[in-house]
């Protein structure tokens, strides 16, 4: 009784999501004996975690009915400033501050949308947009400019291949701190249930008293902080940070939000279904890069260079999944 | 003329509409001849925006039937409607702004020539019809969205003629224009009435009527009255006919005495855009003071300049004594201020539909159950608790979607979430469109209730009955200012309509006579 009722009031999306999670461990462990290891499974929540800390913010802005497209060189941004920021701000501020200056970087990035969308009403789409243009353009003058110190310290490697507890990698620990204030946020926080209420109506919130541009502001930079956090751990990571580190994030963001049923048009979704949409997502790109369907296809005689057919497939895999949702959301 | 039928050309009986549990419409019975104006008159809510959306085919009466020409019809669509020779031209513009007048004018048949679009053909049109109703000044090929509001109705009348209908609609198409287009407007439509058309008129402007009509027929609260040959009856048994003498006593009696003192709010000179002129009032603790006028007055606007929803509003507003710059809503509901806003439309203004009850109730008063930004639950639910006890909201606990309650129920929800800030001044936005009679006693229960405690309150409505049974006094509105303040004695429901159509009262029309 308990338990039907709790399932009754989640998403049918999120249950979708984790239906295919479950299917796509079968095909794997079928196609590949010996795939289901509990090593496998950590190895993939690690990678998950980068791309679910990014969501976490991209998640909120959509809640709102927003949409961040910034983030891919926001999170080169994150990346190139938290290792570069010895150069910037000199040594000795340089190696303590790395994170955070990154970090904030980021965050005034989100600002700075946050302000174009609700103060000067520009669409989210546009704006972001071009913040990711001017982003780019920022860290080709910043590398161009003068040799940058693009090492990460040793902190940041640390914080993204260590185990702080044995057996869980640091990057899923902090998604799991993340991802309990987002939470915590969303259910429990006044501001949660502004954010709610924007993506809702928004002219209801706005006759409610309620400062909507100000949540707004806050939300795109929390969105900017959250990217530029994930491209710290991927420079951690690969012990350096690089251009274009950001660029295969785009699409796996947001389709791991969709997925896990959050409304494109705002007001409805939950952090579980983004959990789920995320892993989803890994498991969805691993499972094309272990299995190799192009094999398979050389044998018909379609040959294609290996990650151009994984981009194709991994493409018409989220596009057929989004068809299934839609179809799902108008019967209801 | 004489070549037509005896008959009438269009005839309605027995026409019912209900939108839920509402009735618009009851029994209704109308017919016009061809070759004549037939006035058609009600109150607000008299059901006659409903008859004519009938007519022209947007929605279906539940029974009822309608001829034309003898033949029975019924209109599916608007398109059925246009292609039977019945055109209207709404009270609401619909014509597509980016589009050309010739465009807008020819969009039902455009004339085509190889199964394209004949431009010149339909510039050719668009001019001839425009010459037809003295709108020669408009290009064809102008936007129509550059036009001013005067010329945009000009081009919906061509546009209606453009379909050479033989039963033309008009439903307040001349309010919005200058005097010199509704004369221009006027000859055409006598010429038409020569050229054998059927033209059915609403107007609210008495002296119009008077006029234009060849019969008048009055609808009150959704039922058919009278019908009868215009110049019959004078102004005040027309006024009469459609207030009716049916009276609910469904109000709760008023506060004894009217409090004294420093008014809770005070109002000197607001004006707004052109559409709010030097509006001066004052409300008292305790006092319900309502909002009269015909629909589309500047009430609304007052209502939402006073909580600070719009901007660039000029005035002075006082509030318990102390003058105030209102820039926000956010501002107008804080502890300071006091207001409270309950907003026209619940659905898009007042409520996040897809929501729980809870978050809907608690949301303007969020602040006072957060601390630190984290909702206390505990008292989120104790104030909950007390206001769905208090306003008898019915739902089946607080954590189900809004949506899912009755639109009384509803409303009830965008009150109590106002209640819960604890306002001192609470200005209400027609409040009991669409509710059902017994939500409405319970809320004008509540206005007066909410009086007895001290609070101010500022109500629209667009039922008169509702203002002479709720209201201390009255305002009434025209054309974006305070034209009268009824109230005791005054506040009767003939002074209410009189004053709305801003013609002369009894009244004054003595003094006039005593000059």
């Amino acid at each position: 009784m308990m338990t039907s009722k709790t399932l009754a009031k989640i998403d049918p999306a999120v249950l979708i999501a984790f239906g295919c999670i479950v299917l796509l461990l079968g095909i794997g462990s079928i196609a590949k004996p010996g795939f289901l290891s509990a090593a496998y499974l950590v190895q993939q929540l690690q990678t998950a975690s980068f791309l679910g800390i990014i969501a976490s913010g991209v998640m909120l802005v959509m809640l709102m009915g927003q949409i961040d497209l910034s983030i891919p060189w926001v999170i080169a941004m994150g990346g190139m400033m938290a290792t570069g920021a010895e150069g910037i701000l000199g040594h000795t501020l340089g190696q303590p501050l790395a994170i955070p200056f990154g970090i904030c970087c980021g965050l005034l990035a989100g600002l700075v949308n946050g302000v174009g969308v609700a103060y000067l009403r520009a669409p989210s789409m546009i704006f972001t947009l071009g913040m990711n243009a001017v982003a780019q353009g920022l860290m080709v003058w910043h590398t161009g400019g003068f040799a940058p110190q693009d090492a990460a310290t040793p902190l940041m490697v640390a914080l993204a291949s260590g185990h702080l507890i044995p057996d869980v990698p640091n990057p899923l620990l902090i998604w799991i701190v993340l991802g309990g204030v987002i939470v915590w946020m969303l259910t429990r926080s006044r501001l949660g249930r502004q954010i709610y209420a924007i993506g809702n109506k928004e002219r209801a919130v706005f006759l409610s008293g309620v400062d909507s541009r100000k949540v707004t502001v806050l939300v795109f930079a929390i969105s900017g902080a959250c990217a530029a956090a994930g491209g710290v751990l991927l420079s951690g990571w690969a012990s350096r940070s690089y251009q274009a580190m950001g660029d295969p994030y785009l699409l796996p963001t947001i389709a791991a939000i969709v997925l896990g049923g959050t409304n494109v048009l705002g007001g409805r979704g939950s952090y579980l279904g983004t959990i789920a949409g995320v892993i989803l997502i890994t498991l969805l790109q691993s499972i094309l890069s272990v299995l190799q369907p192009q094999d398979y296809f050389a044998q018909l005689g379609v040959k294609l260079p290996d990650d151009v057919f994984r981009q194709v497939v991994f493409g018409l895999v989220i596009i057929v999944m989004m068809m299934l949702y839609g179809r799902e959301r108008v019967i209801r | 003329m004489s070549e037509r039928a005896p008959g009438p050309l269009l005839r309605v009986e027995g026409v019912s509409k209900h939108y839920g549990g509402v009735r618009a419409l009851e029994d209704v019975q109308f017919a016009c001849r061809a070759g004549s104006i037939h006035a058609l008159l009600g109150e607000n809510g008299a059901g006659k925006s409903t008859f004519i959306k009938i007519l022209s085919g947007v929605v279906q009466p539940d029974t009822g039937k309608i001829e034309l020409g003898g033949r029975p019809m019924a209109f599916a669509t608007p398109g059925e409607a246009s292609a039977a020779g019945v055109s209207c031209i709404f009270q609401e513009l619909s014509l597509l702004p980016d589009l050309s007048v010739a465009d807008n004018i020819c969009i039902t048949a455009p004339p085509r020539r190889f199964g394209l679009i004949d431009k010149a053909g339909q510039r050719r049109l668009a001019s001839e019809m425009l010459a037809r109703i003295g709108g020669e000044d408009i290009h064809p090929d102008a936007p129509v969205g550059e036009l001013p509001l005067s010329r945009q109705q000009m081009v919906e009348i061509a546009k209606a003629l453009a379909r050479n209908p033989k039963v033309l609609i008009l439903d307040e198409a001349t309010s919005a224009l200058t005097a010199g287009d509704v004369a221009k407007v006027f000859a055409l439509l006598k010429r038409l009435r020569e050229e054998g058309m059927a033209i059915i008129y609403i107007s609210h402007r008495m002296n119009e009527i008077a006029e234009l009509a060849d019969d008048c027929t009055v609808f009150r609260n959704g039922r058919y009255i009278e019908t009868f040959r215009a110049g019959t009856k004078t102004d005040n048994e027309i006024v009469e006919m459609m207030i009716g003498r049916e009276y609910s006593s469904a109000f709760p009696p008023l506060g004894d005495t009217m409090r004294a003192g420093s008014p809770a709010l005070s109002v000197k000179n607001l004006s707004w855009a052109g559409e709010l002129k030097d509006i001066t009032l004052s409300v008292s603790p305790g006092e319900v003071v309502g909002l009269g006028g015909l629909d589309g007055q500047g009430q609304r606007q007052f209502l939402l300049a006073l909580f600070g929803a719009l901007i660039g509003v000029g005035g002075e507003i006082e509030i318990a004594g102390k003058p105030v710059k209102i820039g926000s809503p956010k501002q107008a509901k804080s502890p300071e201020l006091g207001l409270a806003l309950i907003p026209e439309d619940r659905k898009n203004e007042g409520l996040m539909l897809p929501m729980t009850v809870r978050e809907n109730l608690s949301f303007a008063a969020l602040d006072t159950v957060s601390r630190f930004g984290r909702v206390d639950r505990a008292k989120e639910n104790e104030l909950i608790d007390e206001i769905v006890r208090r306003l008898a909201i019915k739902a089946d606990g607080v954590d189900g979607p809004v949506a899912a309650l009755s639109g009384g129920n509803q409303q009830k929800v965008v009150i109590g979430k106002w209640l819960m800030t604890r306002p001192r001044i609470v200005l209400l936005n027609d409040p009991t469109r669409g509710i059902d009679v017994g939500t409405k006693q319970e809320i004008y229960q509540l206005l007066r209730q909410l009086a007895a405690e001290g609070t101010a309150i500022l109500f629209y409505s667009t039922d008169y009955d509702e203002l002479i049974g709720c209201c201390d006094r009255v305002a009434v509105f025209y054309d974006g200012t305070i034209t009268r303040m009824l109230q005791g004695a005054e506040l009767t429901e003939h002074n209410l309509v009189g004053a709305a159509l801003n013609i002369g009262t009894p009244a004054t029309e003595q003094k006039e006579a005593a000059l």
